[in-house]
């Protein structure tokens, strides 16, 4: 081929041409959405690390120059640090104890018998969702505490005991394993009601065939195959419940029990004495190594869950099984679980908002009931300023986890075929966030703004970031689960139509993800309207959001305050999700013509 | 006009490099329909999608109209939203949330007024037969018309070139065949010149203007269809296009030039065929017929003529409507045969049969 200088001179500025717009935006984006990433989840860790290596008795962990491993050596050797992993492990253990078996039960009989009612008490069974732990907590103390709980109350008068206090106390281990493990039901439930529909119905059927009964079958079939998704789910829960602050943080305060997570806490805002920066640090680094250890067991335990060919593509559903006599109390056993565990709390939150101080339910205290408390509340302008806070909180960082999950997803998705090293560190470091504990995040950005350059620490922007890095990891799974169901082909067609990148983007695969990027942008909003630990790790007087509230006037006795507070914030949370359920409803319906793909 | 110049594409496979394109080299004439054609695999689509921009090949050059989108030694690689290419995926690509005028609008965004625009999709929606469908939701097309409105969005605003990318491998056969004919005389009406990628020989044969055969990632032969059917240069095309009959046999008389005659003995009997382009001097090689090149004698055989024809027992007839297809076994060897519905010989019958020296071919072991 010869090159005549006029085709040489084309092809140079061309080259030029091309280097400096078309790949530029795109580029820049993948290295900022690396550097954004990189900078959210790795920086705190390492700060972290650092800091649990720094002596720092009196001293930030920056100021000291002494490297040590002193703050291990202490969490290991003190008896006031040895009882917390003893009290970790009995909580985990008591929680899922309590939680499991119950969503295990309920999941079966209401996705494999025909038991009656069947669509509301699932419904009901999910509604906790809805209600922050820490207003769980306070419900319970109200129903528990073993002085003026109603239901210890109700005991003592029921059984003749002249006792001040007692029967039961909220207060103790089993009282935080009783609350934390109710908690884990309407998840759990969720997810083993999953893998029982997932569940190939012909295996149970040939177990049938071959003359075994129900009891049999389910013993010797159903829960064998049934094995490595409920293994994977008690891996899960046991993370979910040792990072969990809200429960054991409220009721572990007055009972005096510590756990990782609220040790961590405790250390770091003592009521004597200063902030001991090096051993909540040396505490975070243990709790994020045993979280890392347990999501790494369950990313093996459900990457191999195909072996056992739960998932057949049958459309029809399992053979459901007929109770019998056992009907009615199967029956009752669901109505009481609703009744105790979903509207008790919930009904004893209510009536304690309308008490100007708290009693029992007689009709002396139903004479004093008033709504007063919910219109004082908007004279009292810290709170008003807390519910703005919560309200911009929701807002910034689902706005920014959206936006950092899409284009994670994008470059893990469709950089995947062409090297695979940046999609692979970007899925990896996005996840990370998911082992690591609120509380630990929280942690960690202390170290890094108390002294850094960027100005955020004691602003509202720092527990947005907190929320963000640890939102990410769900988001943008959810993102990436979406965008492979979007066919290559159709952002390559806006290509080859001439649309650049930002184009395709904005017109092709932003609305082909539309559905995902609203239900991820509701499950955001409501988990940081909700969210306790990381806000009071990173707030102050100004930037105090509605659940630090919550906790700081119960910490201070204003139950009736908190209760009110608290179903505000209880509103606001179904107000949110209700708006994404009918916004997810008209979209469905604008495209009413369109059929699933 | 386009030109492709010793394109080379590696990936980073499982186990080391895999070169999935090894100097592939074509030019494709102004207003032209070519073809690649190959199993799958064989790196058609990559090179398709490497003409379109959306992979970046390794080396070689690739022109447009004379204008370079890509050259490897000058670091030139023109994206593919700027290269003014038409194309239809093999998805069709249709995009769910758009209405079929939105889909077609698309690619003109930006360039015209709105009015012009509009004019421009109506234009292309009636000569597609399109018009009714304008408001629909894409989604709610039937797999015929989803076709037409890829290919209406490629061809709206006017591109250089036009890609397709197995179109027709969604559609059931009786529309296929009708789309194929179709196909062909859009291409040329609108007189664009055009790559097209498929596995399916028949269609290739019959759309094309000129095929190339791909395999393993390098472009084997290129040619006209008739050129490519008759007198393949190379085993891999004769065995890919059509059927073949290829019995091992040895060189009793060689020849200097591809397309010379040689002399063959084979078990079914001495055979005058062409040499090939493949050809490499020997004592063995492969005799190659087509199946419709067989004549069934009536007799014992043609009067007179020594080469070039055999015997054969009839192992088994598969009747296949327009045309019956016969197994005739000679020996260790069997011989397959194109017979007329008309005069299918009956089975355990014992028949001659004669292949002219012109319709044999020798390729090389």
């Amino acid at each position: 081929m010869s090159v005549t200088p006029t085709t040489l001179a084309n092809n140079v500025q061309i080259r030029h041409w091309s280097l400096a717009r078309s790949f530029s935006i795109r580029s820049l984006t993948l290295g900022l959405t690396l550097a954004v990433v990189s900078y959210l989840v790795l920086v705190p860790l390492l700060m972290l690390l650092y800091a649990s290596v720094k002596s720092t008795e009196d001293k930030l962990p920056f100021e000291s120059t002494v490297t040590t491993l002193g703050n291990y050596a202490a969490v290991f050797t003190s008896p006031s640090t040895l009882p917390i992993f003893l009290n970790t492990l009995l909580f985990a253990a008591g929680s899922l104890a309590v939680g499991l078996p119950l969503a295990i039960l309920l999941a079966w009989l209401l996705e494999r018998t025909a038991i009656p009612g069947r669509a509301w008490i699932a419904n009901l069974i999910l509604v906790p969702m809805t209600i922050p732990s820490l207003l769980s907590a306070i419900s319970w103390i109200q129903l528990l505490d073993p002085r003026i709980g109603l239901i210890n109350v109700a005991l003592r008068g029921l059984f003749g005991i002249d006792v001040e206090a007692g029967p039961l106390d909220i207060y103790s281990l089993s009282g935080m394993c009783f609350v934390q493990g109710l908690r884990l039901v309407p998840s759990a439930y969720l997810m083993i009601a999953a893998s029982f529909r997932a569940m190939d119905p012909s295996l149970e059927e040939q177990s049938a065939m071959a003359g075994q009964n129900i009891a049999q079958t389910t013993l010797r079939v159903t829960l064998p195959i049934m094995r490595p998704a409920l293994l994977a789910a008690l891996i899960y829960f046991i993370i979910v419940v040792v990072e969990s602050f809200d429960i054991p943080g409220l009721l572990g305060f007055t009972a005096r029990i510590r756990v990782l997570s609220t040790a961590i806490y405790w250390a770091t805002h003592s009521e004597v004495g200063l902030p001991d920066y090096g051993l909540a640090s040396a505490l975070g680094t243990i709790i994020l190594g045993a979280a890392l250890l347990l999501m790494w067991l369950y990313q093996r335990l459900t990457a191999h869950q195909e072996r056992f060919a739960t998932i057949t593509g049958k459309g029809y559903r399992p053979r459901q099984v007929r109770l019998g006599a056992w009907t009615a109390p199967a029956a009752v056993f669901c109505l009481l679980y609703v009744l105790i565990a979903v509207l008790l709390p919930f009904l004893m939150l209510l009536w304690t908002s309308v008490q100007p101080f708290y009693a029992p339910p007689s009709a002396e205290s139903l004479a004093r009931a008033s709504f007063e408390g919910y219109a004082n509340i908007w004279r009292d302008g810290s709170i008003v300023r807390a519910l703005w806070n919560t309200i911009l909180l929701a807002l910034v960082t689902s706005v920014a986890t959206i936006v950092l999950a899409v284009l994670v997803s994008w470059f893990v998705v469709r950089r995947r075929s062409q090297g695979s090293g940046i999609a692979n560190y970007l899925a990896t470091v996005s996840f990370l966030p998911q082992c690591v504990p609120s509380i630990v995040i929280g942690l960690a950005l202390i170290f890094v703004y108390v002294r850094f350059p960027i100005p955020i620490y004691g602003t509202l922007w720092i527990i947005a970031l907190a929320m963000t890095t640890r939102y990410l990891a769900y988001s943008s799974r959810a993102t990436t689960a979406a965008l492979m169901q979007v066919h290559g082909e159709l952002e390559e067609a806006s290509q080859m139509s001439g649309a650049p990148w930002t184009r395709t983007l904005r017109r092709i695969t932003m609305p082909l993800l539309a559905p995902a990027m609203i239900n991820v942008f509701f499950w955001v909003a409501v988990h940081a309207m909700q969210e306790l630990s990381m806000a009071l790790m990173l707030y102050n007087p100004n930037t105090v959001v509605v659940s630090t509230m919550i906790w700081s006037m119960w910490q201070n006795g204003r139950t009736a305050d908190a209760a009110v507070l608290g179903v505000i914030l209880i509103f606001l949370s179904a107000l949110l999700l209700l708006g994404g359920q009918a916004v997810s409803y008209l979209r469905r319906g604008s495209d009413a013509q369109m059929p699933g793909q | 006009m386009i030109s492709v110049r010793a394109l080379e594409k590696s990936f980073a496979g499982a186990r080391g490099e895999v070169r999935a394109l090894r100097g592939v080299s074509f030019e494709v004439g102004k207003g032209q329909l070519f073809t690649l054609l190959g199993p799958s695999g064989c790196g058609k689509t990559t090179t398709l999608r490497c003409i379109a921009g959306l992979e970046q090949p390794s080396a070689g050059e690739i022109l447009i109209n004379e204008r370079a989108v890509f050259n490897a030694a000058a670091g030139t690689f023109v994206p593919p939203e700027r290269r003014r290419i038409g194309m239809v995926f093999q998805s069709y690509a249709i995009w769910p949330h758009m209405t079929v005028a939105g889909n077609v609008e698309y690619p003109l965004a930006g360039e015209a007024s709105r009015k012009e625009r509009s004019i421009k999709v109506d234009e292309i929606l009636q000569r597609l037969g399109l018009g009714e469908l304008a408001d629909r939701l894409a989604p709610n097309l039937s797999g015929g018309q989803q076709q037409r409105v890829a290919l209406a969005r490629a061809l709206v605003a006017q591109p250089e070139i036009l890609l397709l990318d197995e179109p027709l491998s969604n559609l059931d056969a009786k529309l296929r065949e009708q789309m194929r004919f179709e196909l062909k005389s859009l291409q040329e009406s609108f007189g664009i010149t055009t790559v097209y990628v498929t596995h399916d020989q028949e269609e290739a044969l019959a759309l094309s203007d000129r095929v190339g055969l791909m395999h393993e990632g390098a472009l084997l032969e290129v040619g006209a269809p008739a050129e490519l059917y008759l007198h393949p240069a190379h085993k891999i095309t004769a065995d890919f296009l059509g059927m073949a009959n290829f019995i091992p046999a040895h060189v009793q008389r060689g020849g200097n030039q591809p397309g010379d005659e040689m002399l063959l003995e084979s078990p079914i009997g001495s055979f005058v065929a062409r040499r090939s382009v493949e050809w490499q001097p020997g004592p063995a090689a492969l005799l190659f017929f087509r199946p419709e090149n067989v004549e069934i004698l009536d007799g014992n055989g043609p009067a007179g003529c020594e080469t070039n024809h055999g015997a054969g027992v009839v192992e088994r007839v598969t009747f296949l409507g327009n045309s019956a297809d016969v197994i005739l076994r000679s020996g260790a060897t069997a011989v397959r045969v194109r017979a007329h519905p008309a005069r299918i010989p009956a089975v355990g019958k014992t028949v001659s049969f004669s292949v002219a020296p012109s319709a044999c071919i020798v390729f090389p072991v």
